[in-house]
């Protein structure tokens, strides 16, 4: 069936399918040192074109280098750093004798095995284009198992897919992008088929269940990241039924050309591997580089910093215009329980969450018909959203039992359910978020010190007065946040405080989920009281405790209890040693005024057993005024041994 | 001594996540495919419990089985044209959600299936689903079972005028 490679060397080369009659015919062998002599004239080894399909990058003491790091992508021994020879091998390749294709339909053969026409459609058809490759004298094969994914694709549209931050778990408020090739199949009702696309994703395959080891090969580049394929409900299953992560949906403005090409590359791309670093080379960074493959002209991996974050990558789609046609948002399980709790009285609440814990006392037969289904309904989504991914998994009985109870209790109410319709959240995509590194310059004043200079940087990500838009409004996660100050006298510029991460979730507790907000925080700080003279100190704290958050996001408050260890060589610790343990309480209050402006209030309490002093505190606020792409940070501290004042302009930057 | 104290706390802090998932076939590579279809517990999950599945869900990593590889995955579970068996995977593959829309009578996965299954219309499909549902989908049913179920219902019902699913 040479139809689909038909159709993709046309695209490729602007021109109508050739007549490929010549399907049996056997390649001119004395065709391929012309191609050869062609392709060097035109230097297509530097052709950009080129050097994407095999994402060869430049390397720092010069030549080229690829990201792929799996010996799949590369028919020459030299193809990782030679794009030359990669290009010689490939145009060789093409005229290769044999079948190609494994003997079987193995879908598991090897696929080193087959063709490097059928392995490699997406160059066959840039290379087709590049060098006016006559099918005569080099007939397309036929590539049975290319045509099979791309059929089983049917790519009319592409999409690059957002998942959000997961609650309760602030780091994956980096979020995680896909893409979805889509079908653009639409019911006769009218609504899109989206679930049956298909979703390509690039992820880590994780070998390890111990988490030490686990974090540390995904930082430093163990694992194997590969690209792999399947329908798009798996995802939606997965991230917005059971892990609750709102879905944004970006729908690119590929024509067919480029669609094509996106699916002849990402089938290249499913022969090799590429290690995965969490922070630079991660699932965003690949998506974008397979984006880029499919269409020169973009450019998007230049958009985004040394730390590819998802969200960055959202906003490279932005900076070419026109690349995004339509955004569209799929609610998560949480936010359609919230959407179906909205309208509820009282009384009705109370009934949802009776019928969610299995008490069916609920007085259900006295209520009117539609109120029934919104009741059930709720207390459905409840279940789900409570008890989800034990349910899938099979491993909770009575959840299993509590739910099939409902279920049955709402099929025997024999109407159906009003579409949910749930407009997207008011804060906005990724692609309104504030730029997420950060830094700052400013003066103070310390009564301890004097007048100051005060400059800061942060890497990444949000922090609770930061601009709202576009961020959880629940979440701080910082990365290496270094603060300094300078008196007014010689050698007087200190590290206040240099953080390698600090992260707070503030989780309401509501009538449905009592969850604890918590905070975390490692780095070191300089001491405010008199355990040492103020002396730089290592630093661990947790704490955790309930928390409030408004309906609309403008109030909200934590109370924890915290623990905290302060470890330096002058510090009068535990017992006199040099660690200091620390327990006690924290309060945290916020104010938001919008997307304008932000107060935040925080303050500690600490006893400190054995050591001296026996207690310290510190209390803080800061207020800031977001102004476009700068904000104002006016902010005081309290401590028994630090009172300051500081005012600074804060830039944010991708 | 330093690093001994480090060495120590990683093993204290490994020790805990291994045993949690000593029970965990998926992290050992051993996949559970096969017994559950083409189910969601399975195929996207495993078991993954506490500190991974955390740490999973924050920097993108599966504990993979082949079944997704682009160029090497197995075709059971990833196609979705219209049709008998695309139907079947989609039931297997959205059962838990297919189950709350068929209680419902009507929602995404019903009018999906509707259009795999060649329904003339959902709203007809949902009512019939609904209406049968404790027939359909009783309780700890695998979702082979439920697929046949549903698949069964669709053909012997001639005024929803499936046409896909023969």
């Amino acid at each position: 069936m040479p139809g689909v490679r038909a159709a993709l060397i046309a695209l490729a080369t602007c021109s109508t399918a050739p007549a490929l009659a010549a399907e049996v015919a056997r390649a001119d062998p004395a065709y391929l040192p012309e191609l050869l002599a062609s392709a060097k004239e035109k230097s297509l080894a530097e052709a950009r074109a080129w050097l994407r399909l095999g994402h060869w990058r430049k390397r720092l003491l010069g030549g080229w280098e690829s990201e792929a790091d799996g010996p799949g992508l590369f028919l020459s021994p030299q193809g990782k750093r030679d794009p030359a020879a990669e290009l010689e091998a490939t145009l060789t390749g093409f005229f290769a004798a044999g079948d190609g294709a494994p003997s079987g339909d193995s879908k598991l053969a090897d696929p080193s095995l087959e063709h490097p026409q059928c392995r490699f459609p997406a160059r066959f058809a840039f290379l087709a284009g590049a060098l006016q490759i006559d099918p005569a004298r080099l007939p397309p094969r036929s590539c049975p198992r290319f045509e099979a994914f791309w059929r089983r694709v049917s790519a009319r549209s592409a999409t690059l897919i957002f998942s959000s931050y997961y609650l309760n778990s602030p780091a994956s408020a980096f979020g995680h992008t896909f893409l979805r090739l889509g079908k653009d199949e639409v019911a006769s009702s009218g609504e899109r088929l989206d679930l049956i696309d298909q979703a390509v994703d690039f992820a880590a395959i994780a070998n390890t269940p111990n988490a030490v080891l686990y974090a540390f090969e995904g930082l430093f580049g163990f694992f194997r990241g590969e690209f792999s394929a399947r329908p798009y409900f798996y995802k939606v299953r997965e991230y917005a039924d059971y892990e609750s992560r709102d879905l944004w949906e970006y729908d690119l403005s590929l024509d067919q050309r480029q669609l094509g090409m996106l699916v002849a590359h990402l089938w290249e791309l499913g022969q090799t591997w590429f290690d995965y670093y969490y922070v630079t080379e991660n699932c965003s960074y690949q998506i974008l580089g397979a984006l880029e493959a499919a269409d020169p002209k973009l450019d998007l991996l230049s958009h985004v910093g040394v730390a590819t974050l998802p969200s960055d990558s959202v906003k490279a789609l932005f900076a070419n215009p026109g690349l995004v046609r339509g955004v569209r948002y799929r609610p998560s399980a949480r936010t359609q329980l919230a959407a179906r709790t909205a309208g509820l009285s009282g009384g009705d609440l109370d009934a949802v969450q009776q019928l969610a814990e299995g008490d069916d006392s609920a007085g259900l037969g006295a209520m009117p018909t539609d109120e029934r289904v919104r009741v059930v309904d709720a207390a459905l989504d409840l279940v789900d959203v409570r008890h989800g991914r034990d349910i899938v998994t099979g491993s909770d009985p009575r959840a299993d039992r509590l739910r099939q109870h409902l279920l049955e209790t709402r099929s025997a109410i024999g109407v159906p359910s009003p579409p949910l319709n749930i407009p997207p959240p008011a804060a906005g995509g990724p692609e309104r978020g504030h730029g997420s590194l950060r830094l700052g310059l400013g003066g103070g004043a310390s009564r301890e010190e004097g007048a100051l200079f005060l400059a800061e940087g942060r890497m990444a990500l949000h922090d609770l007065a930061d601009p709202p838009a576009g961020f959880s409004p629940r979440t701080q996660l910082e990365f290496f946040k270094v603060r300094l100050s300078a008196a007014d006298r010689p050698g007087a510029v200190r590290l206040e405080e240099a953080s390698l991460v600090e992260v707070t979730s503030l989780n309401p507790i509501d009538r449905f989920e009592q969850r604890v907000s918590w905070k975390m925080r490692v780095g070191a700080t300089r001491v405010a009281d008199a355990g040492c003279d103020r002396c730089v100190a290592g630093f661990l704290a947790v704490g955790g405790g309930p928390g409030m958050v408004s309906a609309d996001g403008t109030f909200s408050a934590a109370l924890t209890a915290d623990a905290e260890l302060l470890g330096a060589p002058d510090l009068h610790g535990l017992s006199g040693s040099p660690v200091r343990p620390g327990i006690g309480p924290g309060l945290l209050l916020r104010l938001l005024a919008g997307d304008r402006g932000a107060l935040v209030g925080t303050g500690t309490w600490r006893w400190l057993p054995s050591a001296s002093p026996e207690t310290t505190y510190e209390l803080g606020l800061e207020a800031r005024l977001h102004l476009g792409p700068v904000s104002l940070a006016a902010r005081g501290r309290a401590a028994p041994r630090a009172h300051d004042l500081g005012l600074l302009l804060l830039m944010y930057r991708d | 001594m330093r690093r001994a104290r480090w060495v120590l706390i990683a093993f204290i802090l490994s020790a805990g996540v291994a045993h949690a998932d000593a029970e965990n076939p998926a992290a050992h590579g051993k996949a559970t495919y096969g017994l559950a279809g083409c189910g969601l517990g399975s195929l996207v999950f495993g078991d993954q419990k506490g500190a991974i599945q955390i740490l999973a869900a924050t920097s993108n990593t599966t504990f993979g089985t082949q079944t997704f590889g682009i160029t090497t995955g197995t075709s059971n579970c990833v196609d979705t044209a219209a049709g008998s068996a695309g139907a079947k995977i989609f039931i297997e593959g959205n059962r838990e959600a297919l189950a709350k829309d068929a209680a419902r009578g009507s929602g995404e996965t019903i009018t999906t299936l509707t259009a795999m299954a060649g329904c003339k219309d959902a709203k007809a499909v949902g009512t019939a689903l609904q209406k049968h549902f404790t027939q359909l989908f009783p309780q700890q049913t695998p979702a082979e079972q439920v697929s046949q179920n549903v698949l069964k219902e669709l053909r012997s019902d001639s005024s929803l005028e499936c046409r896909k699913i023969g």
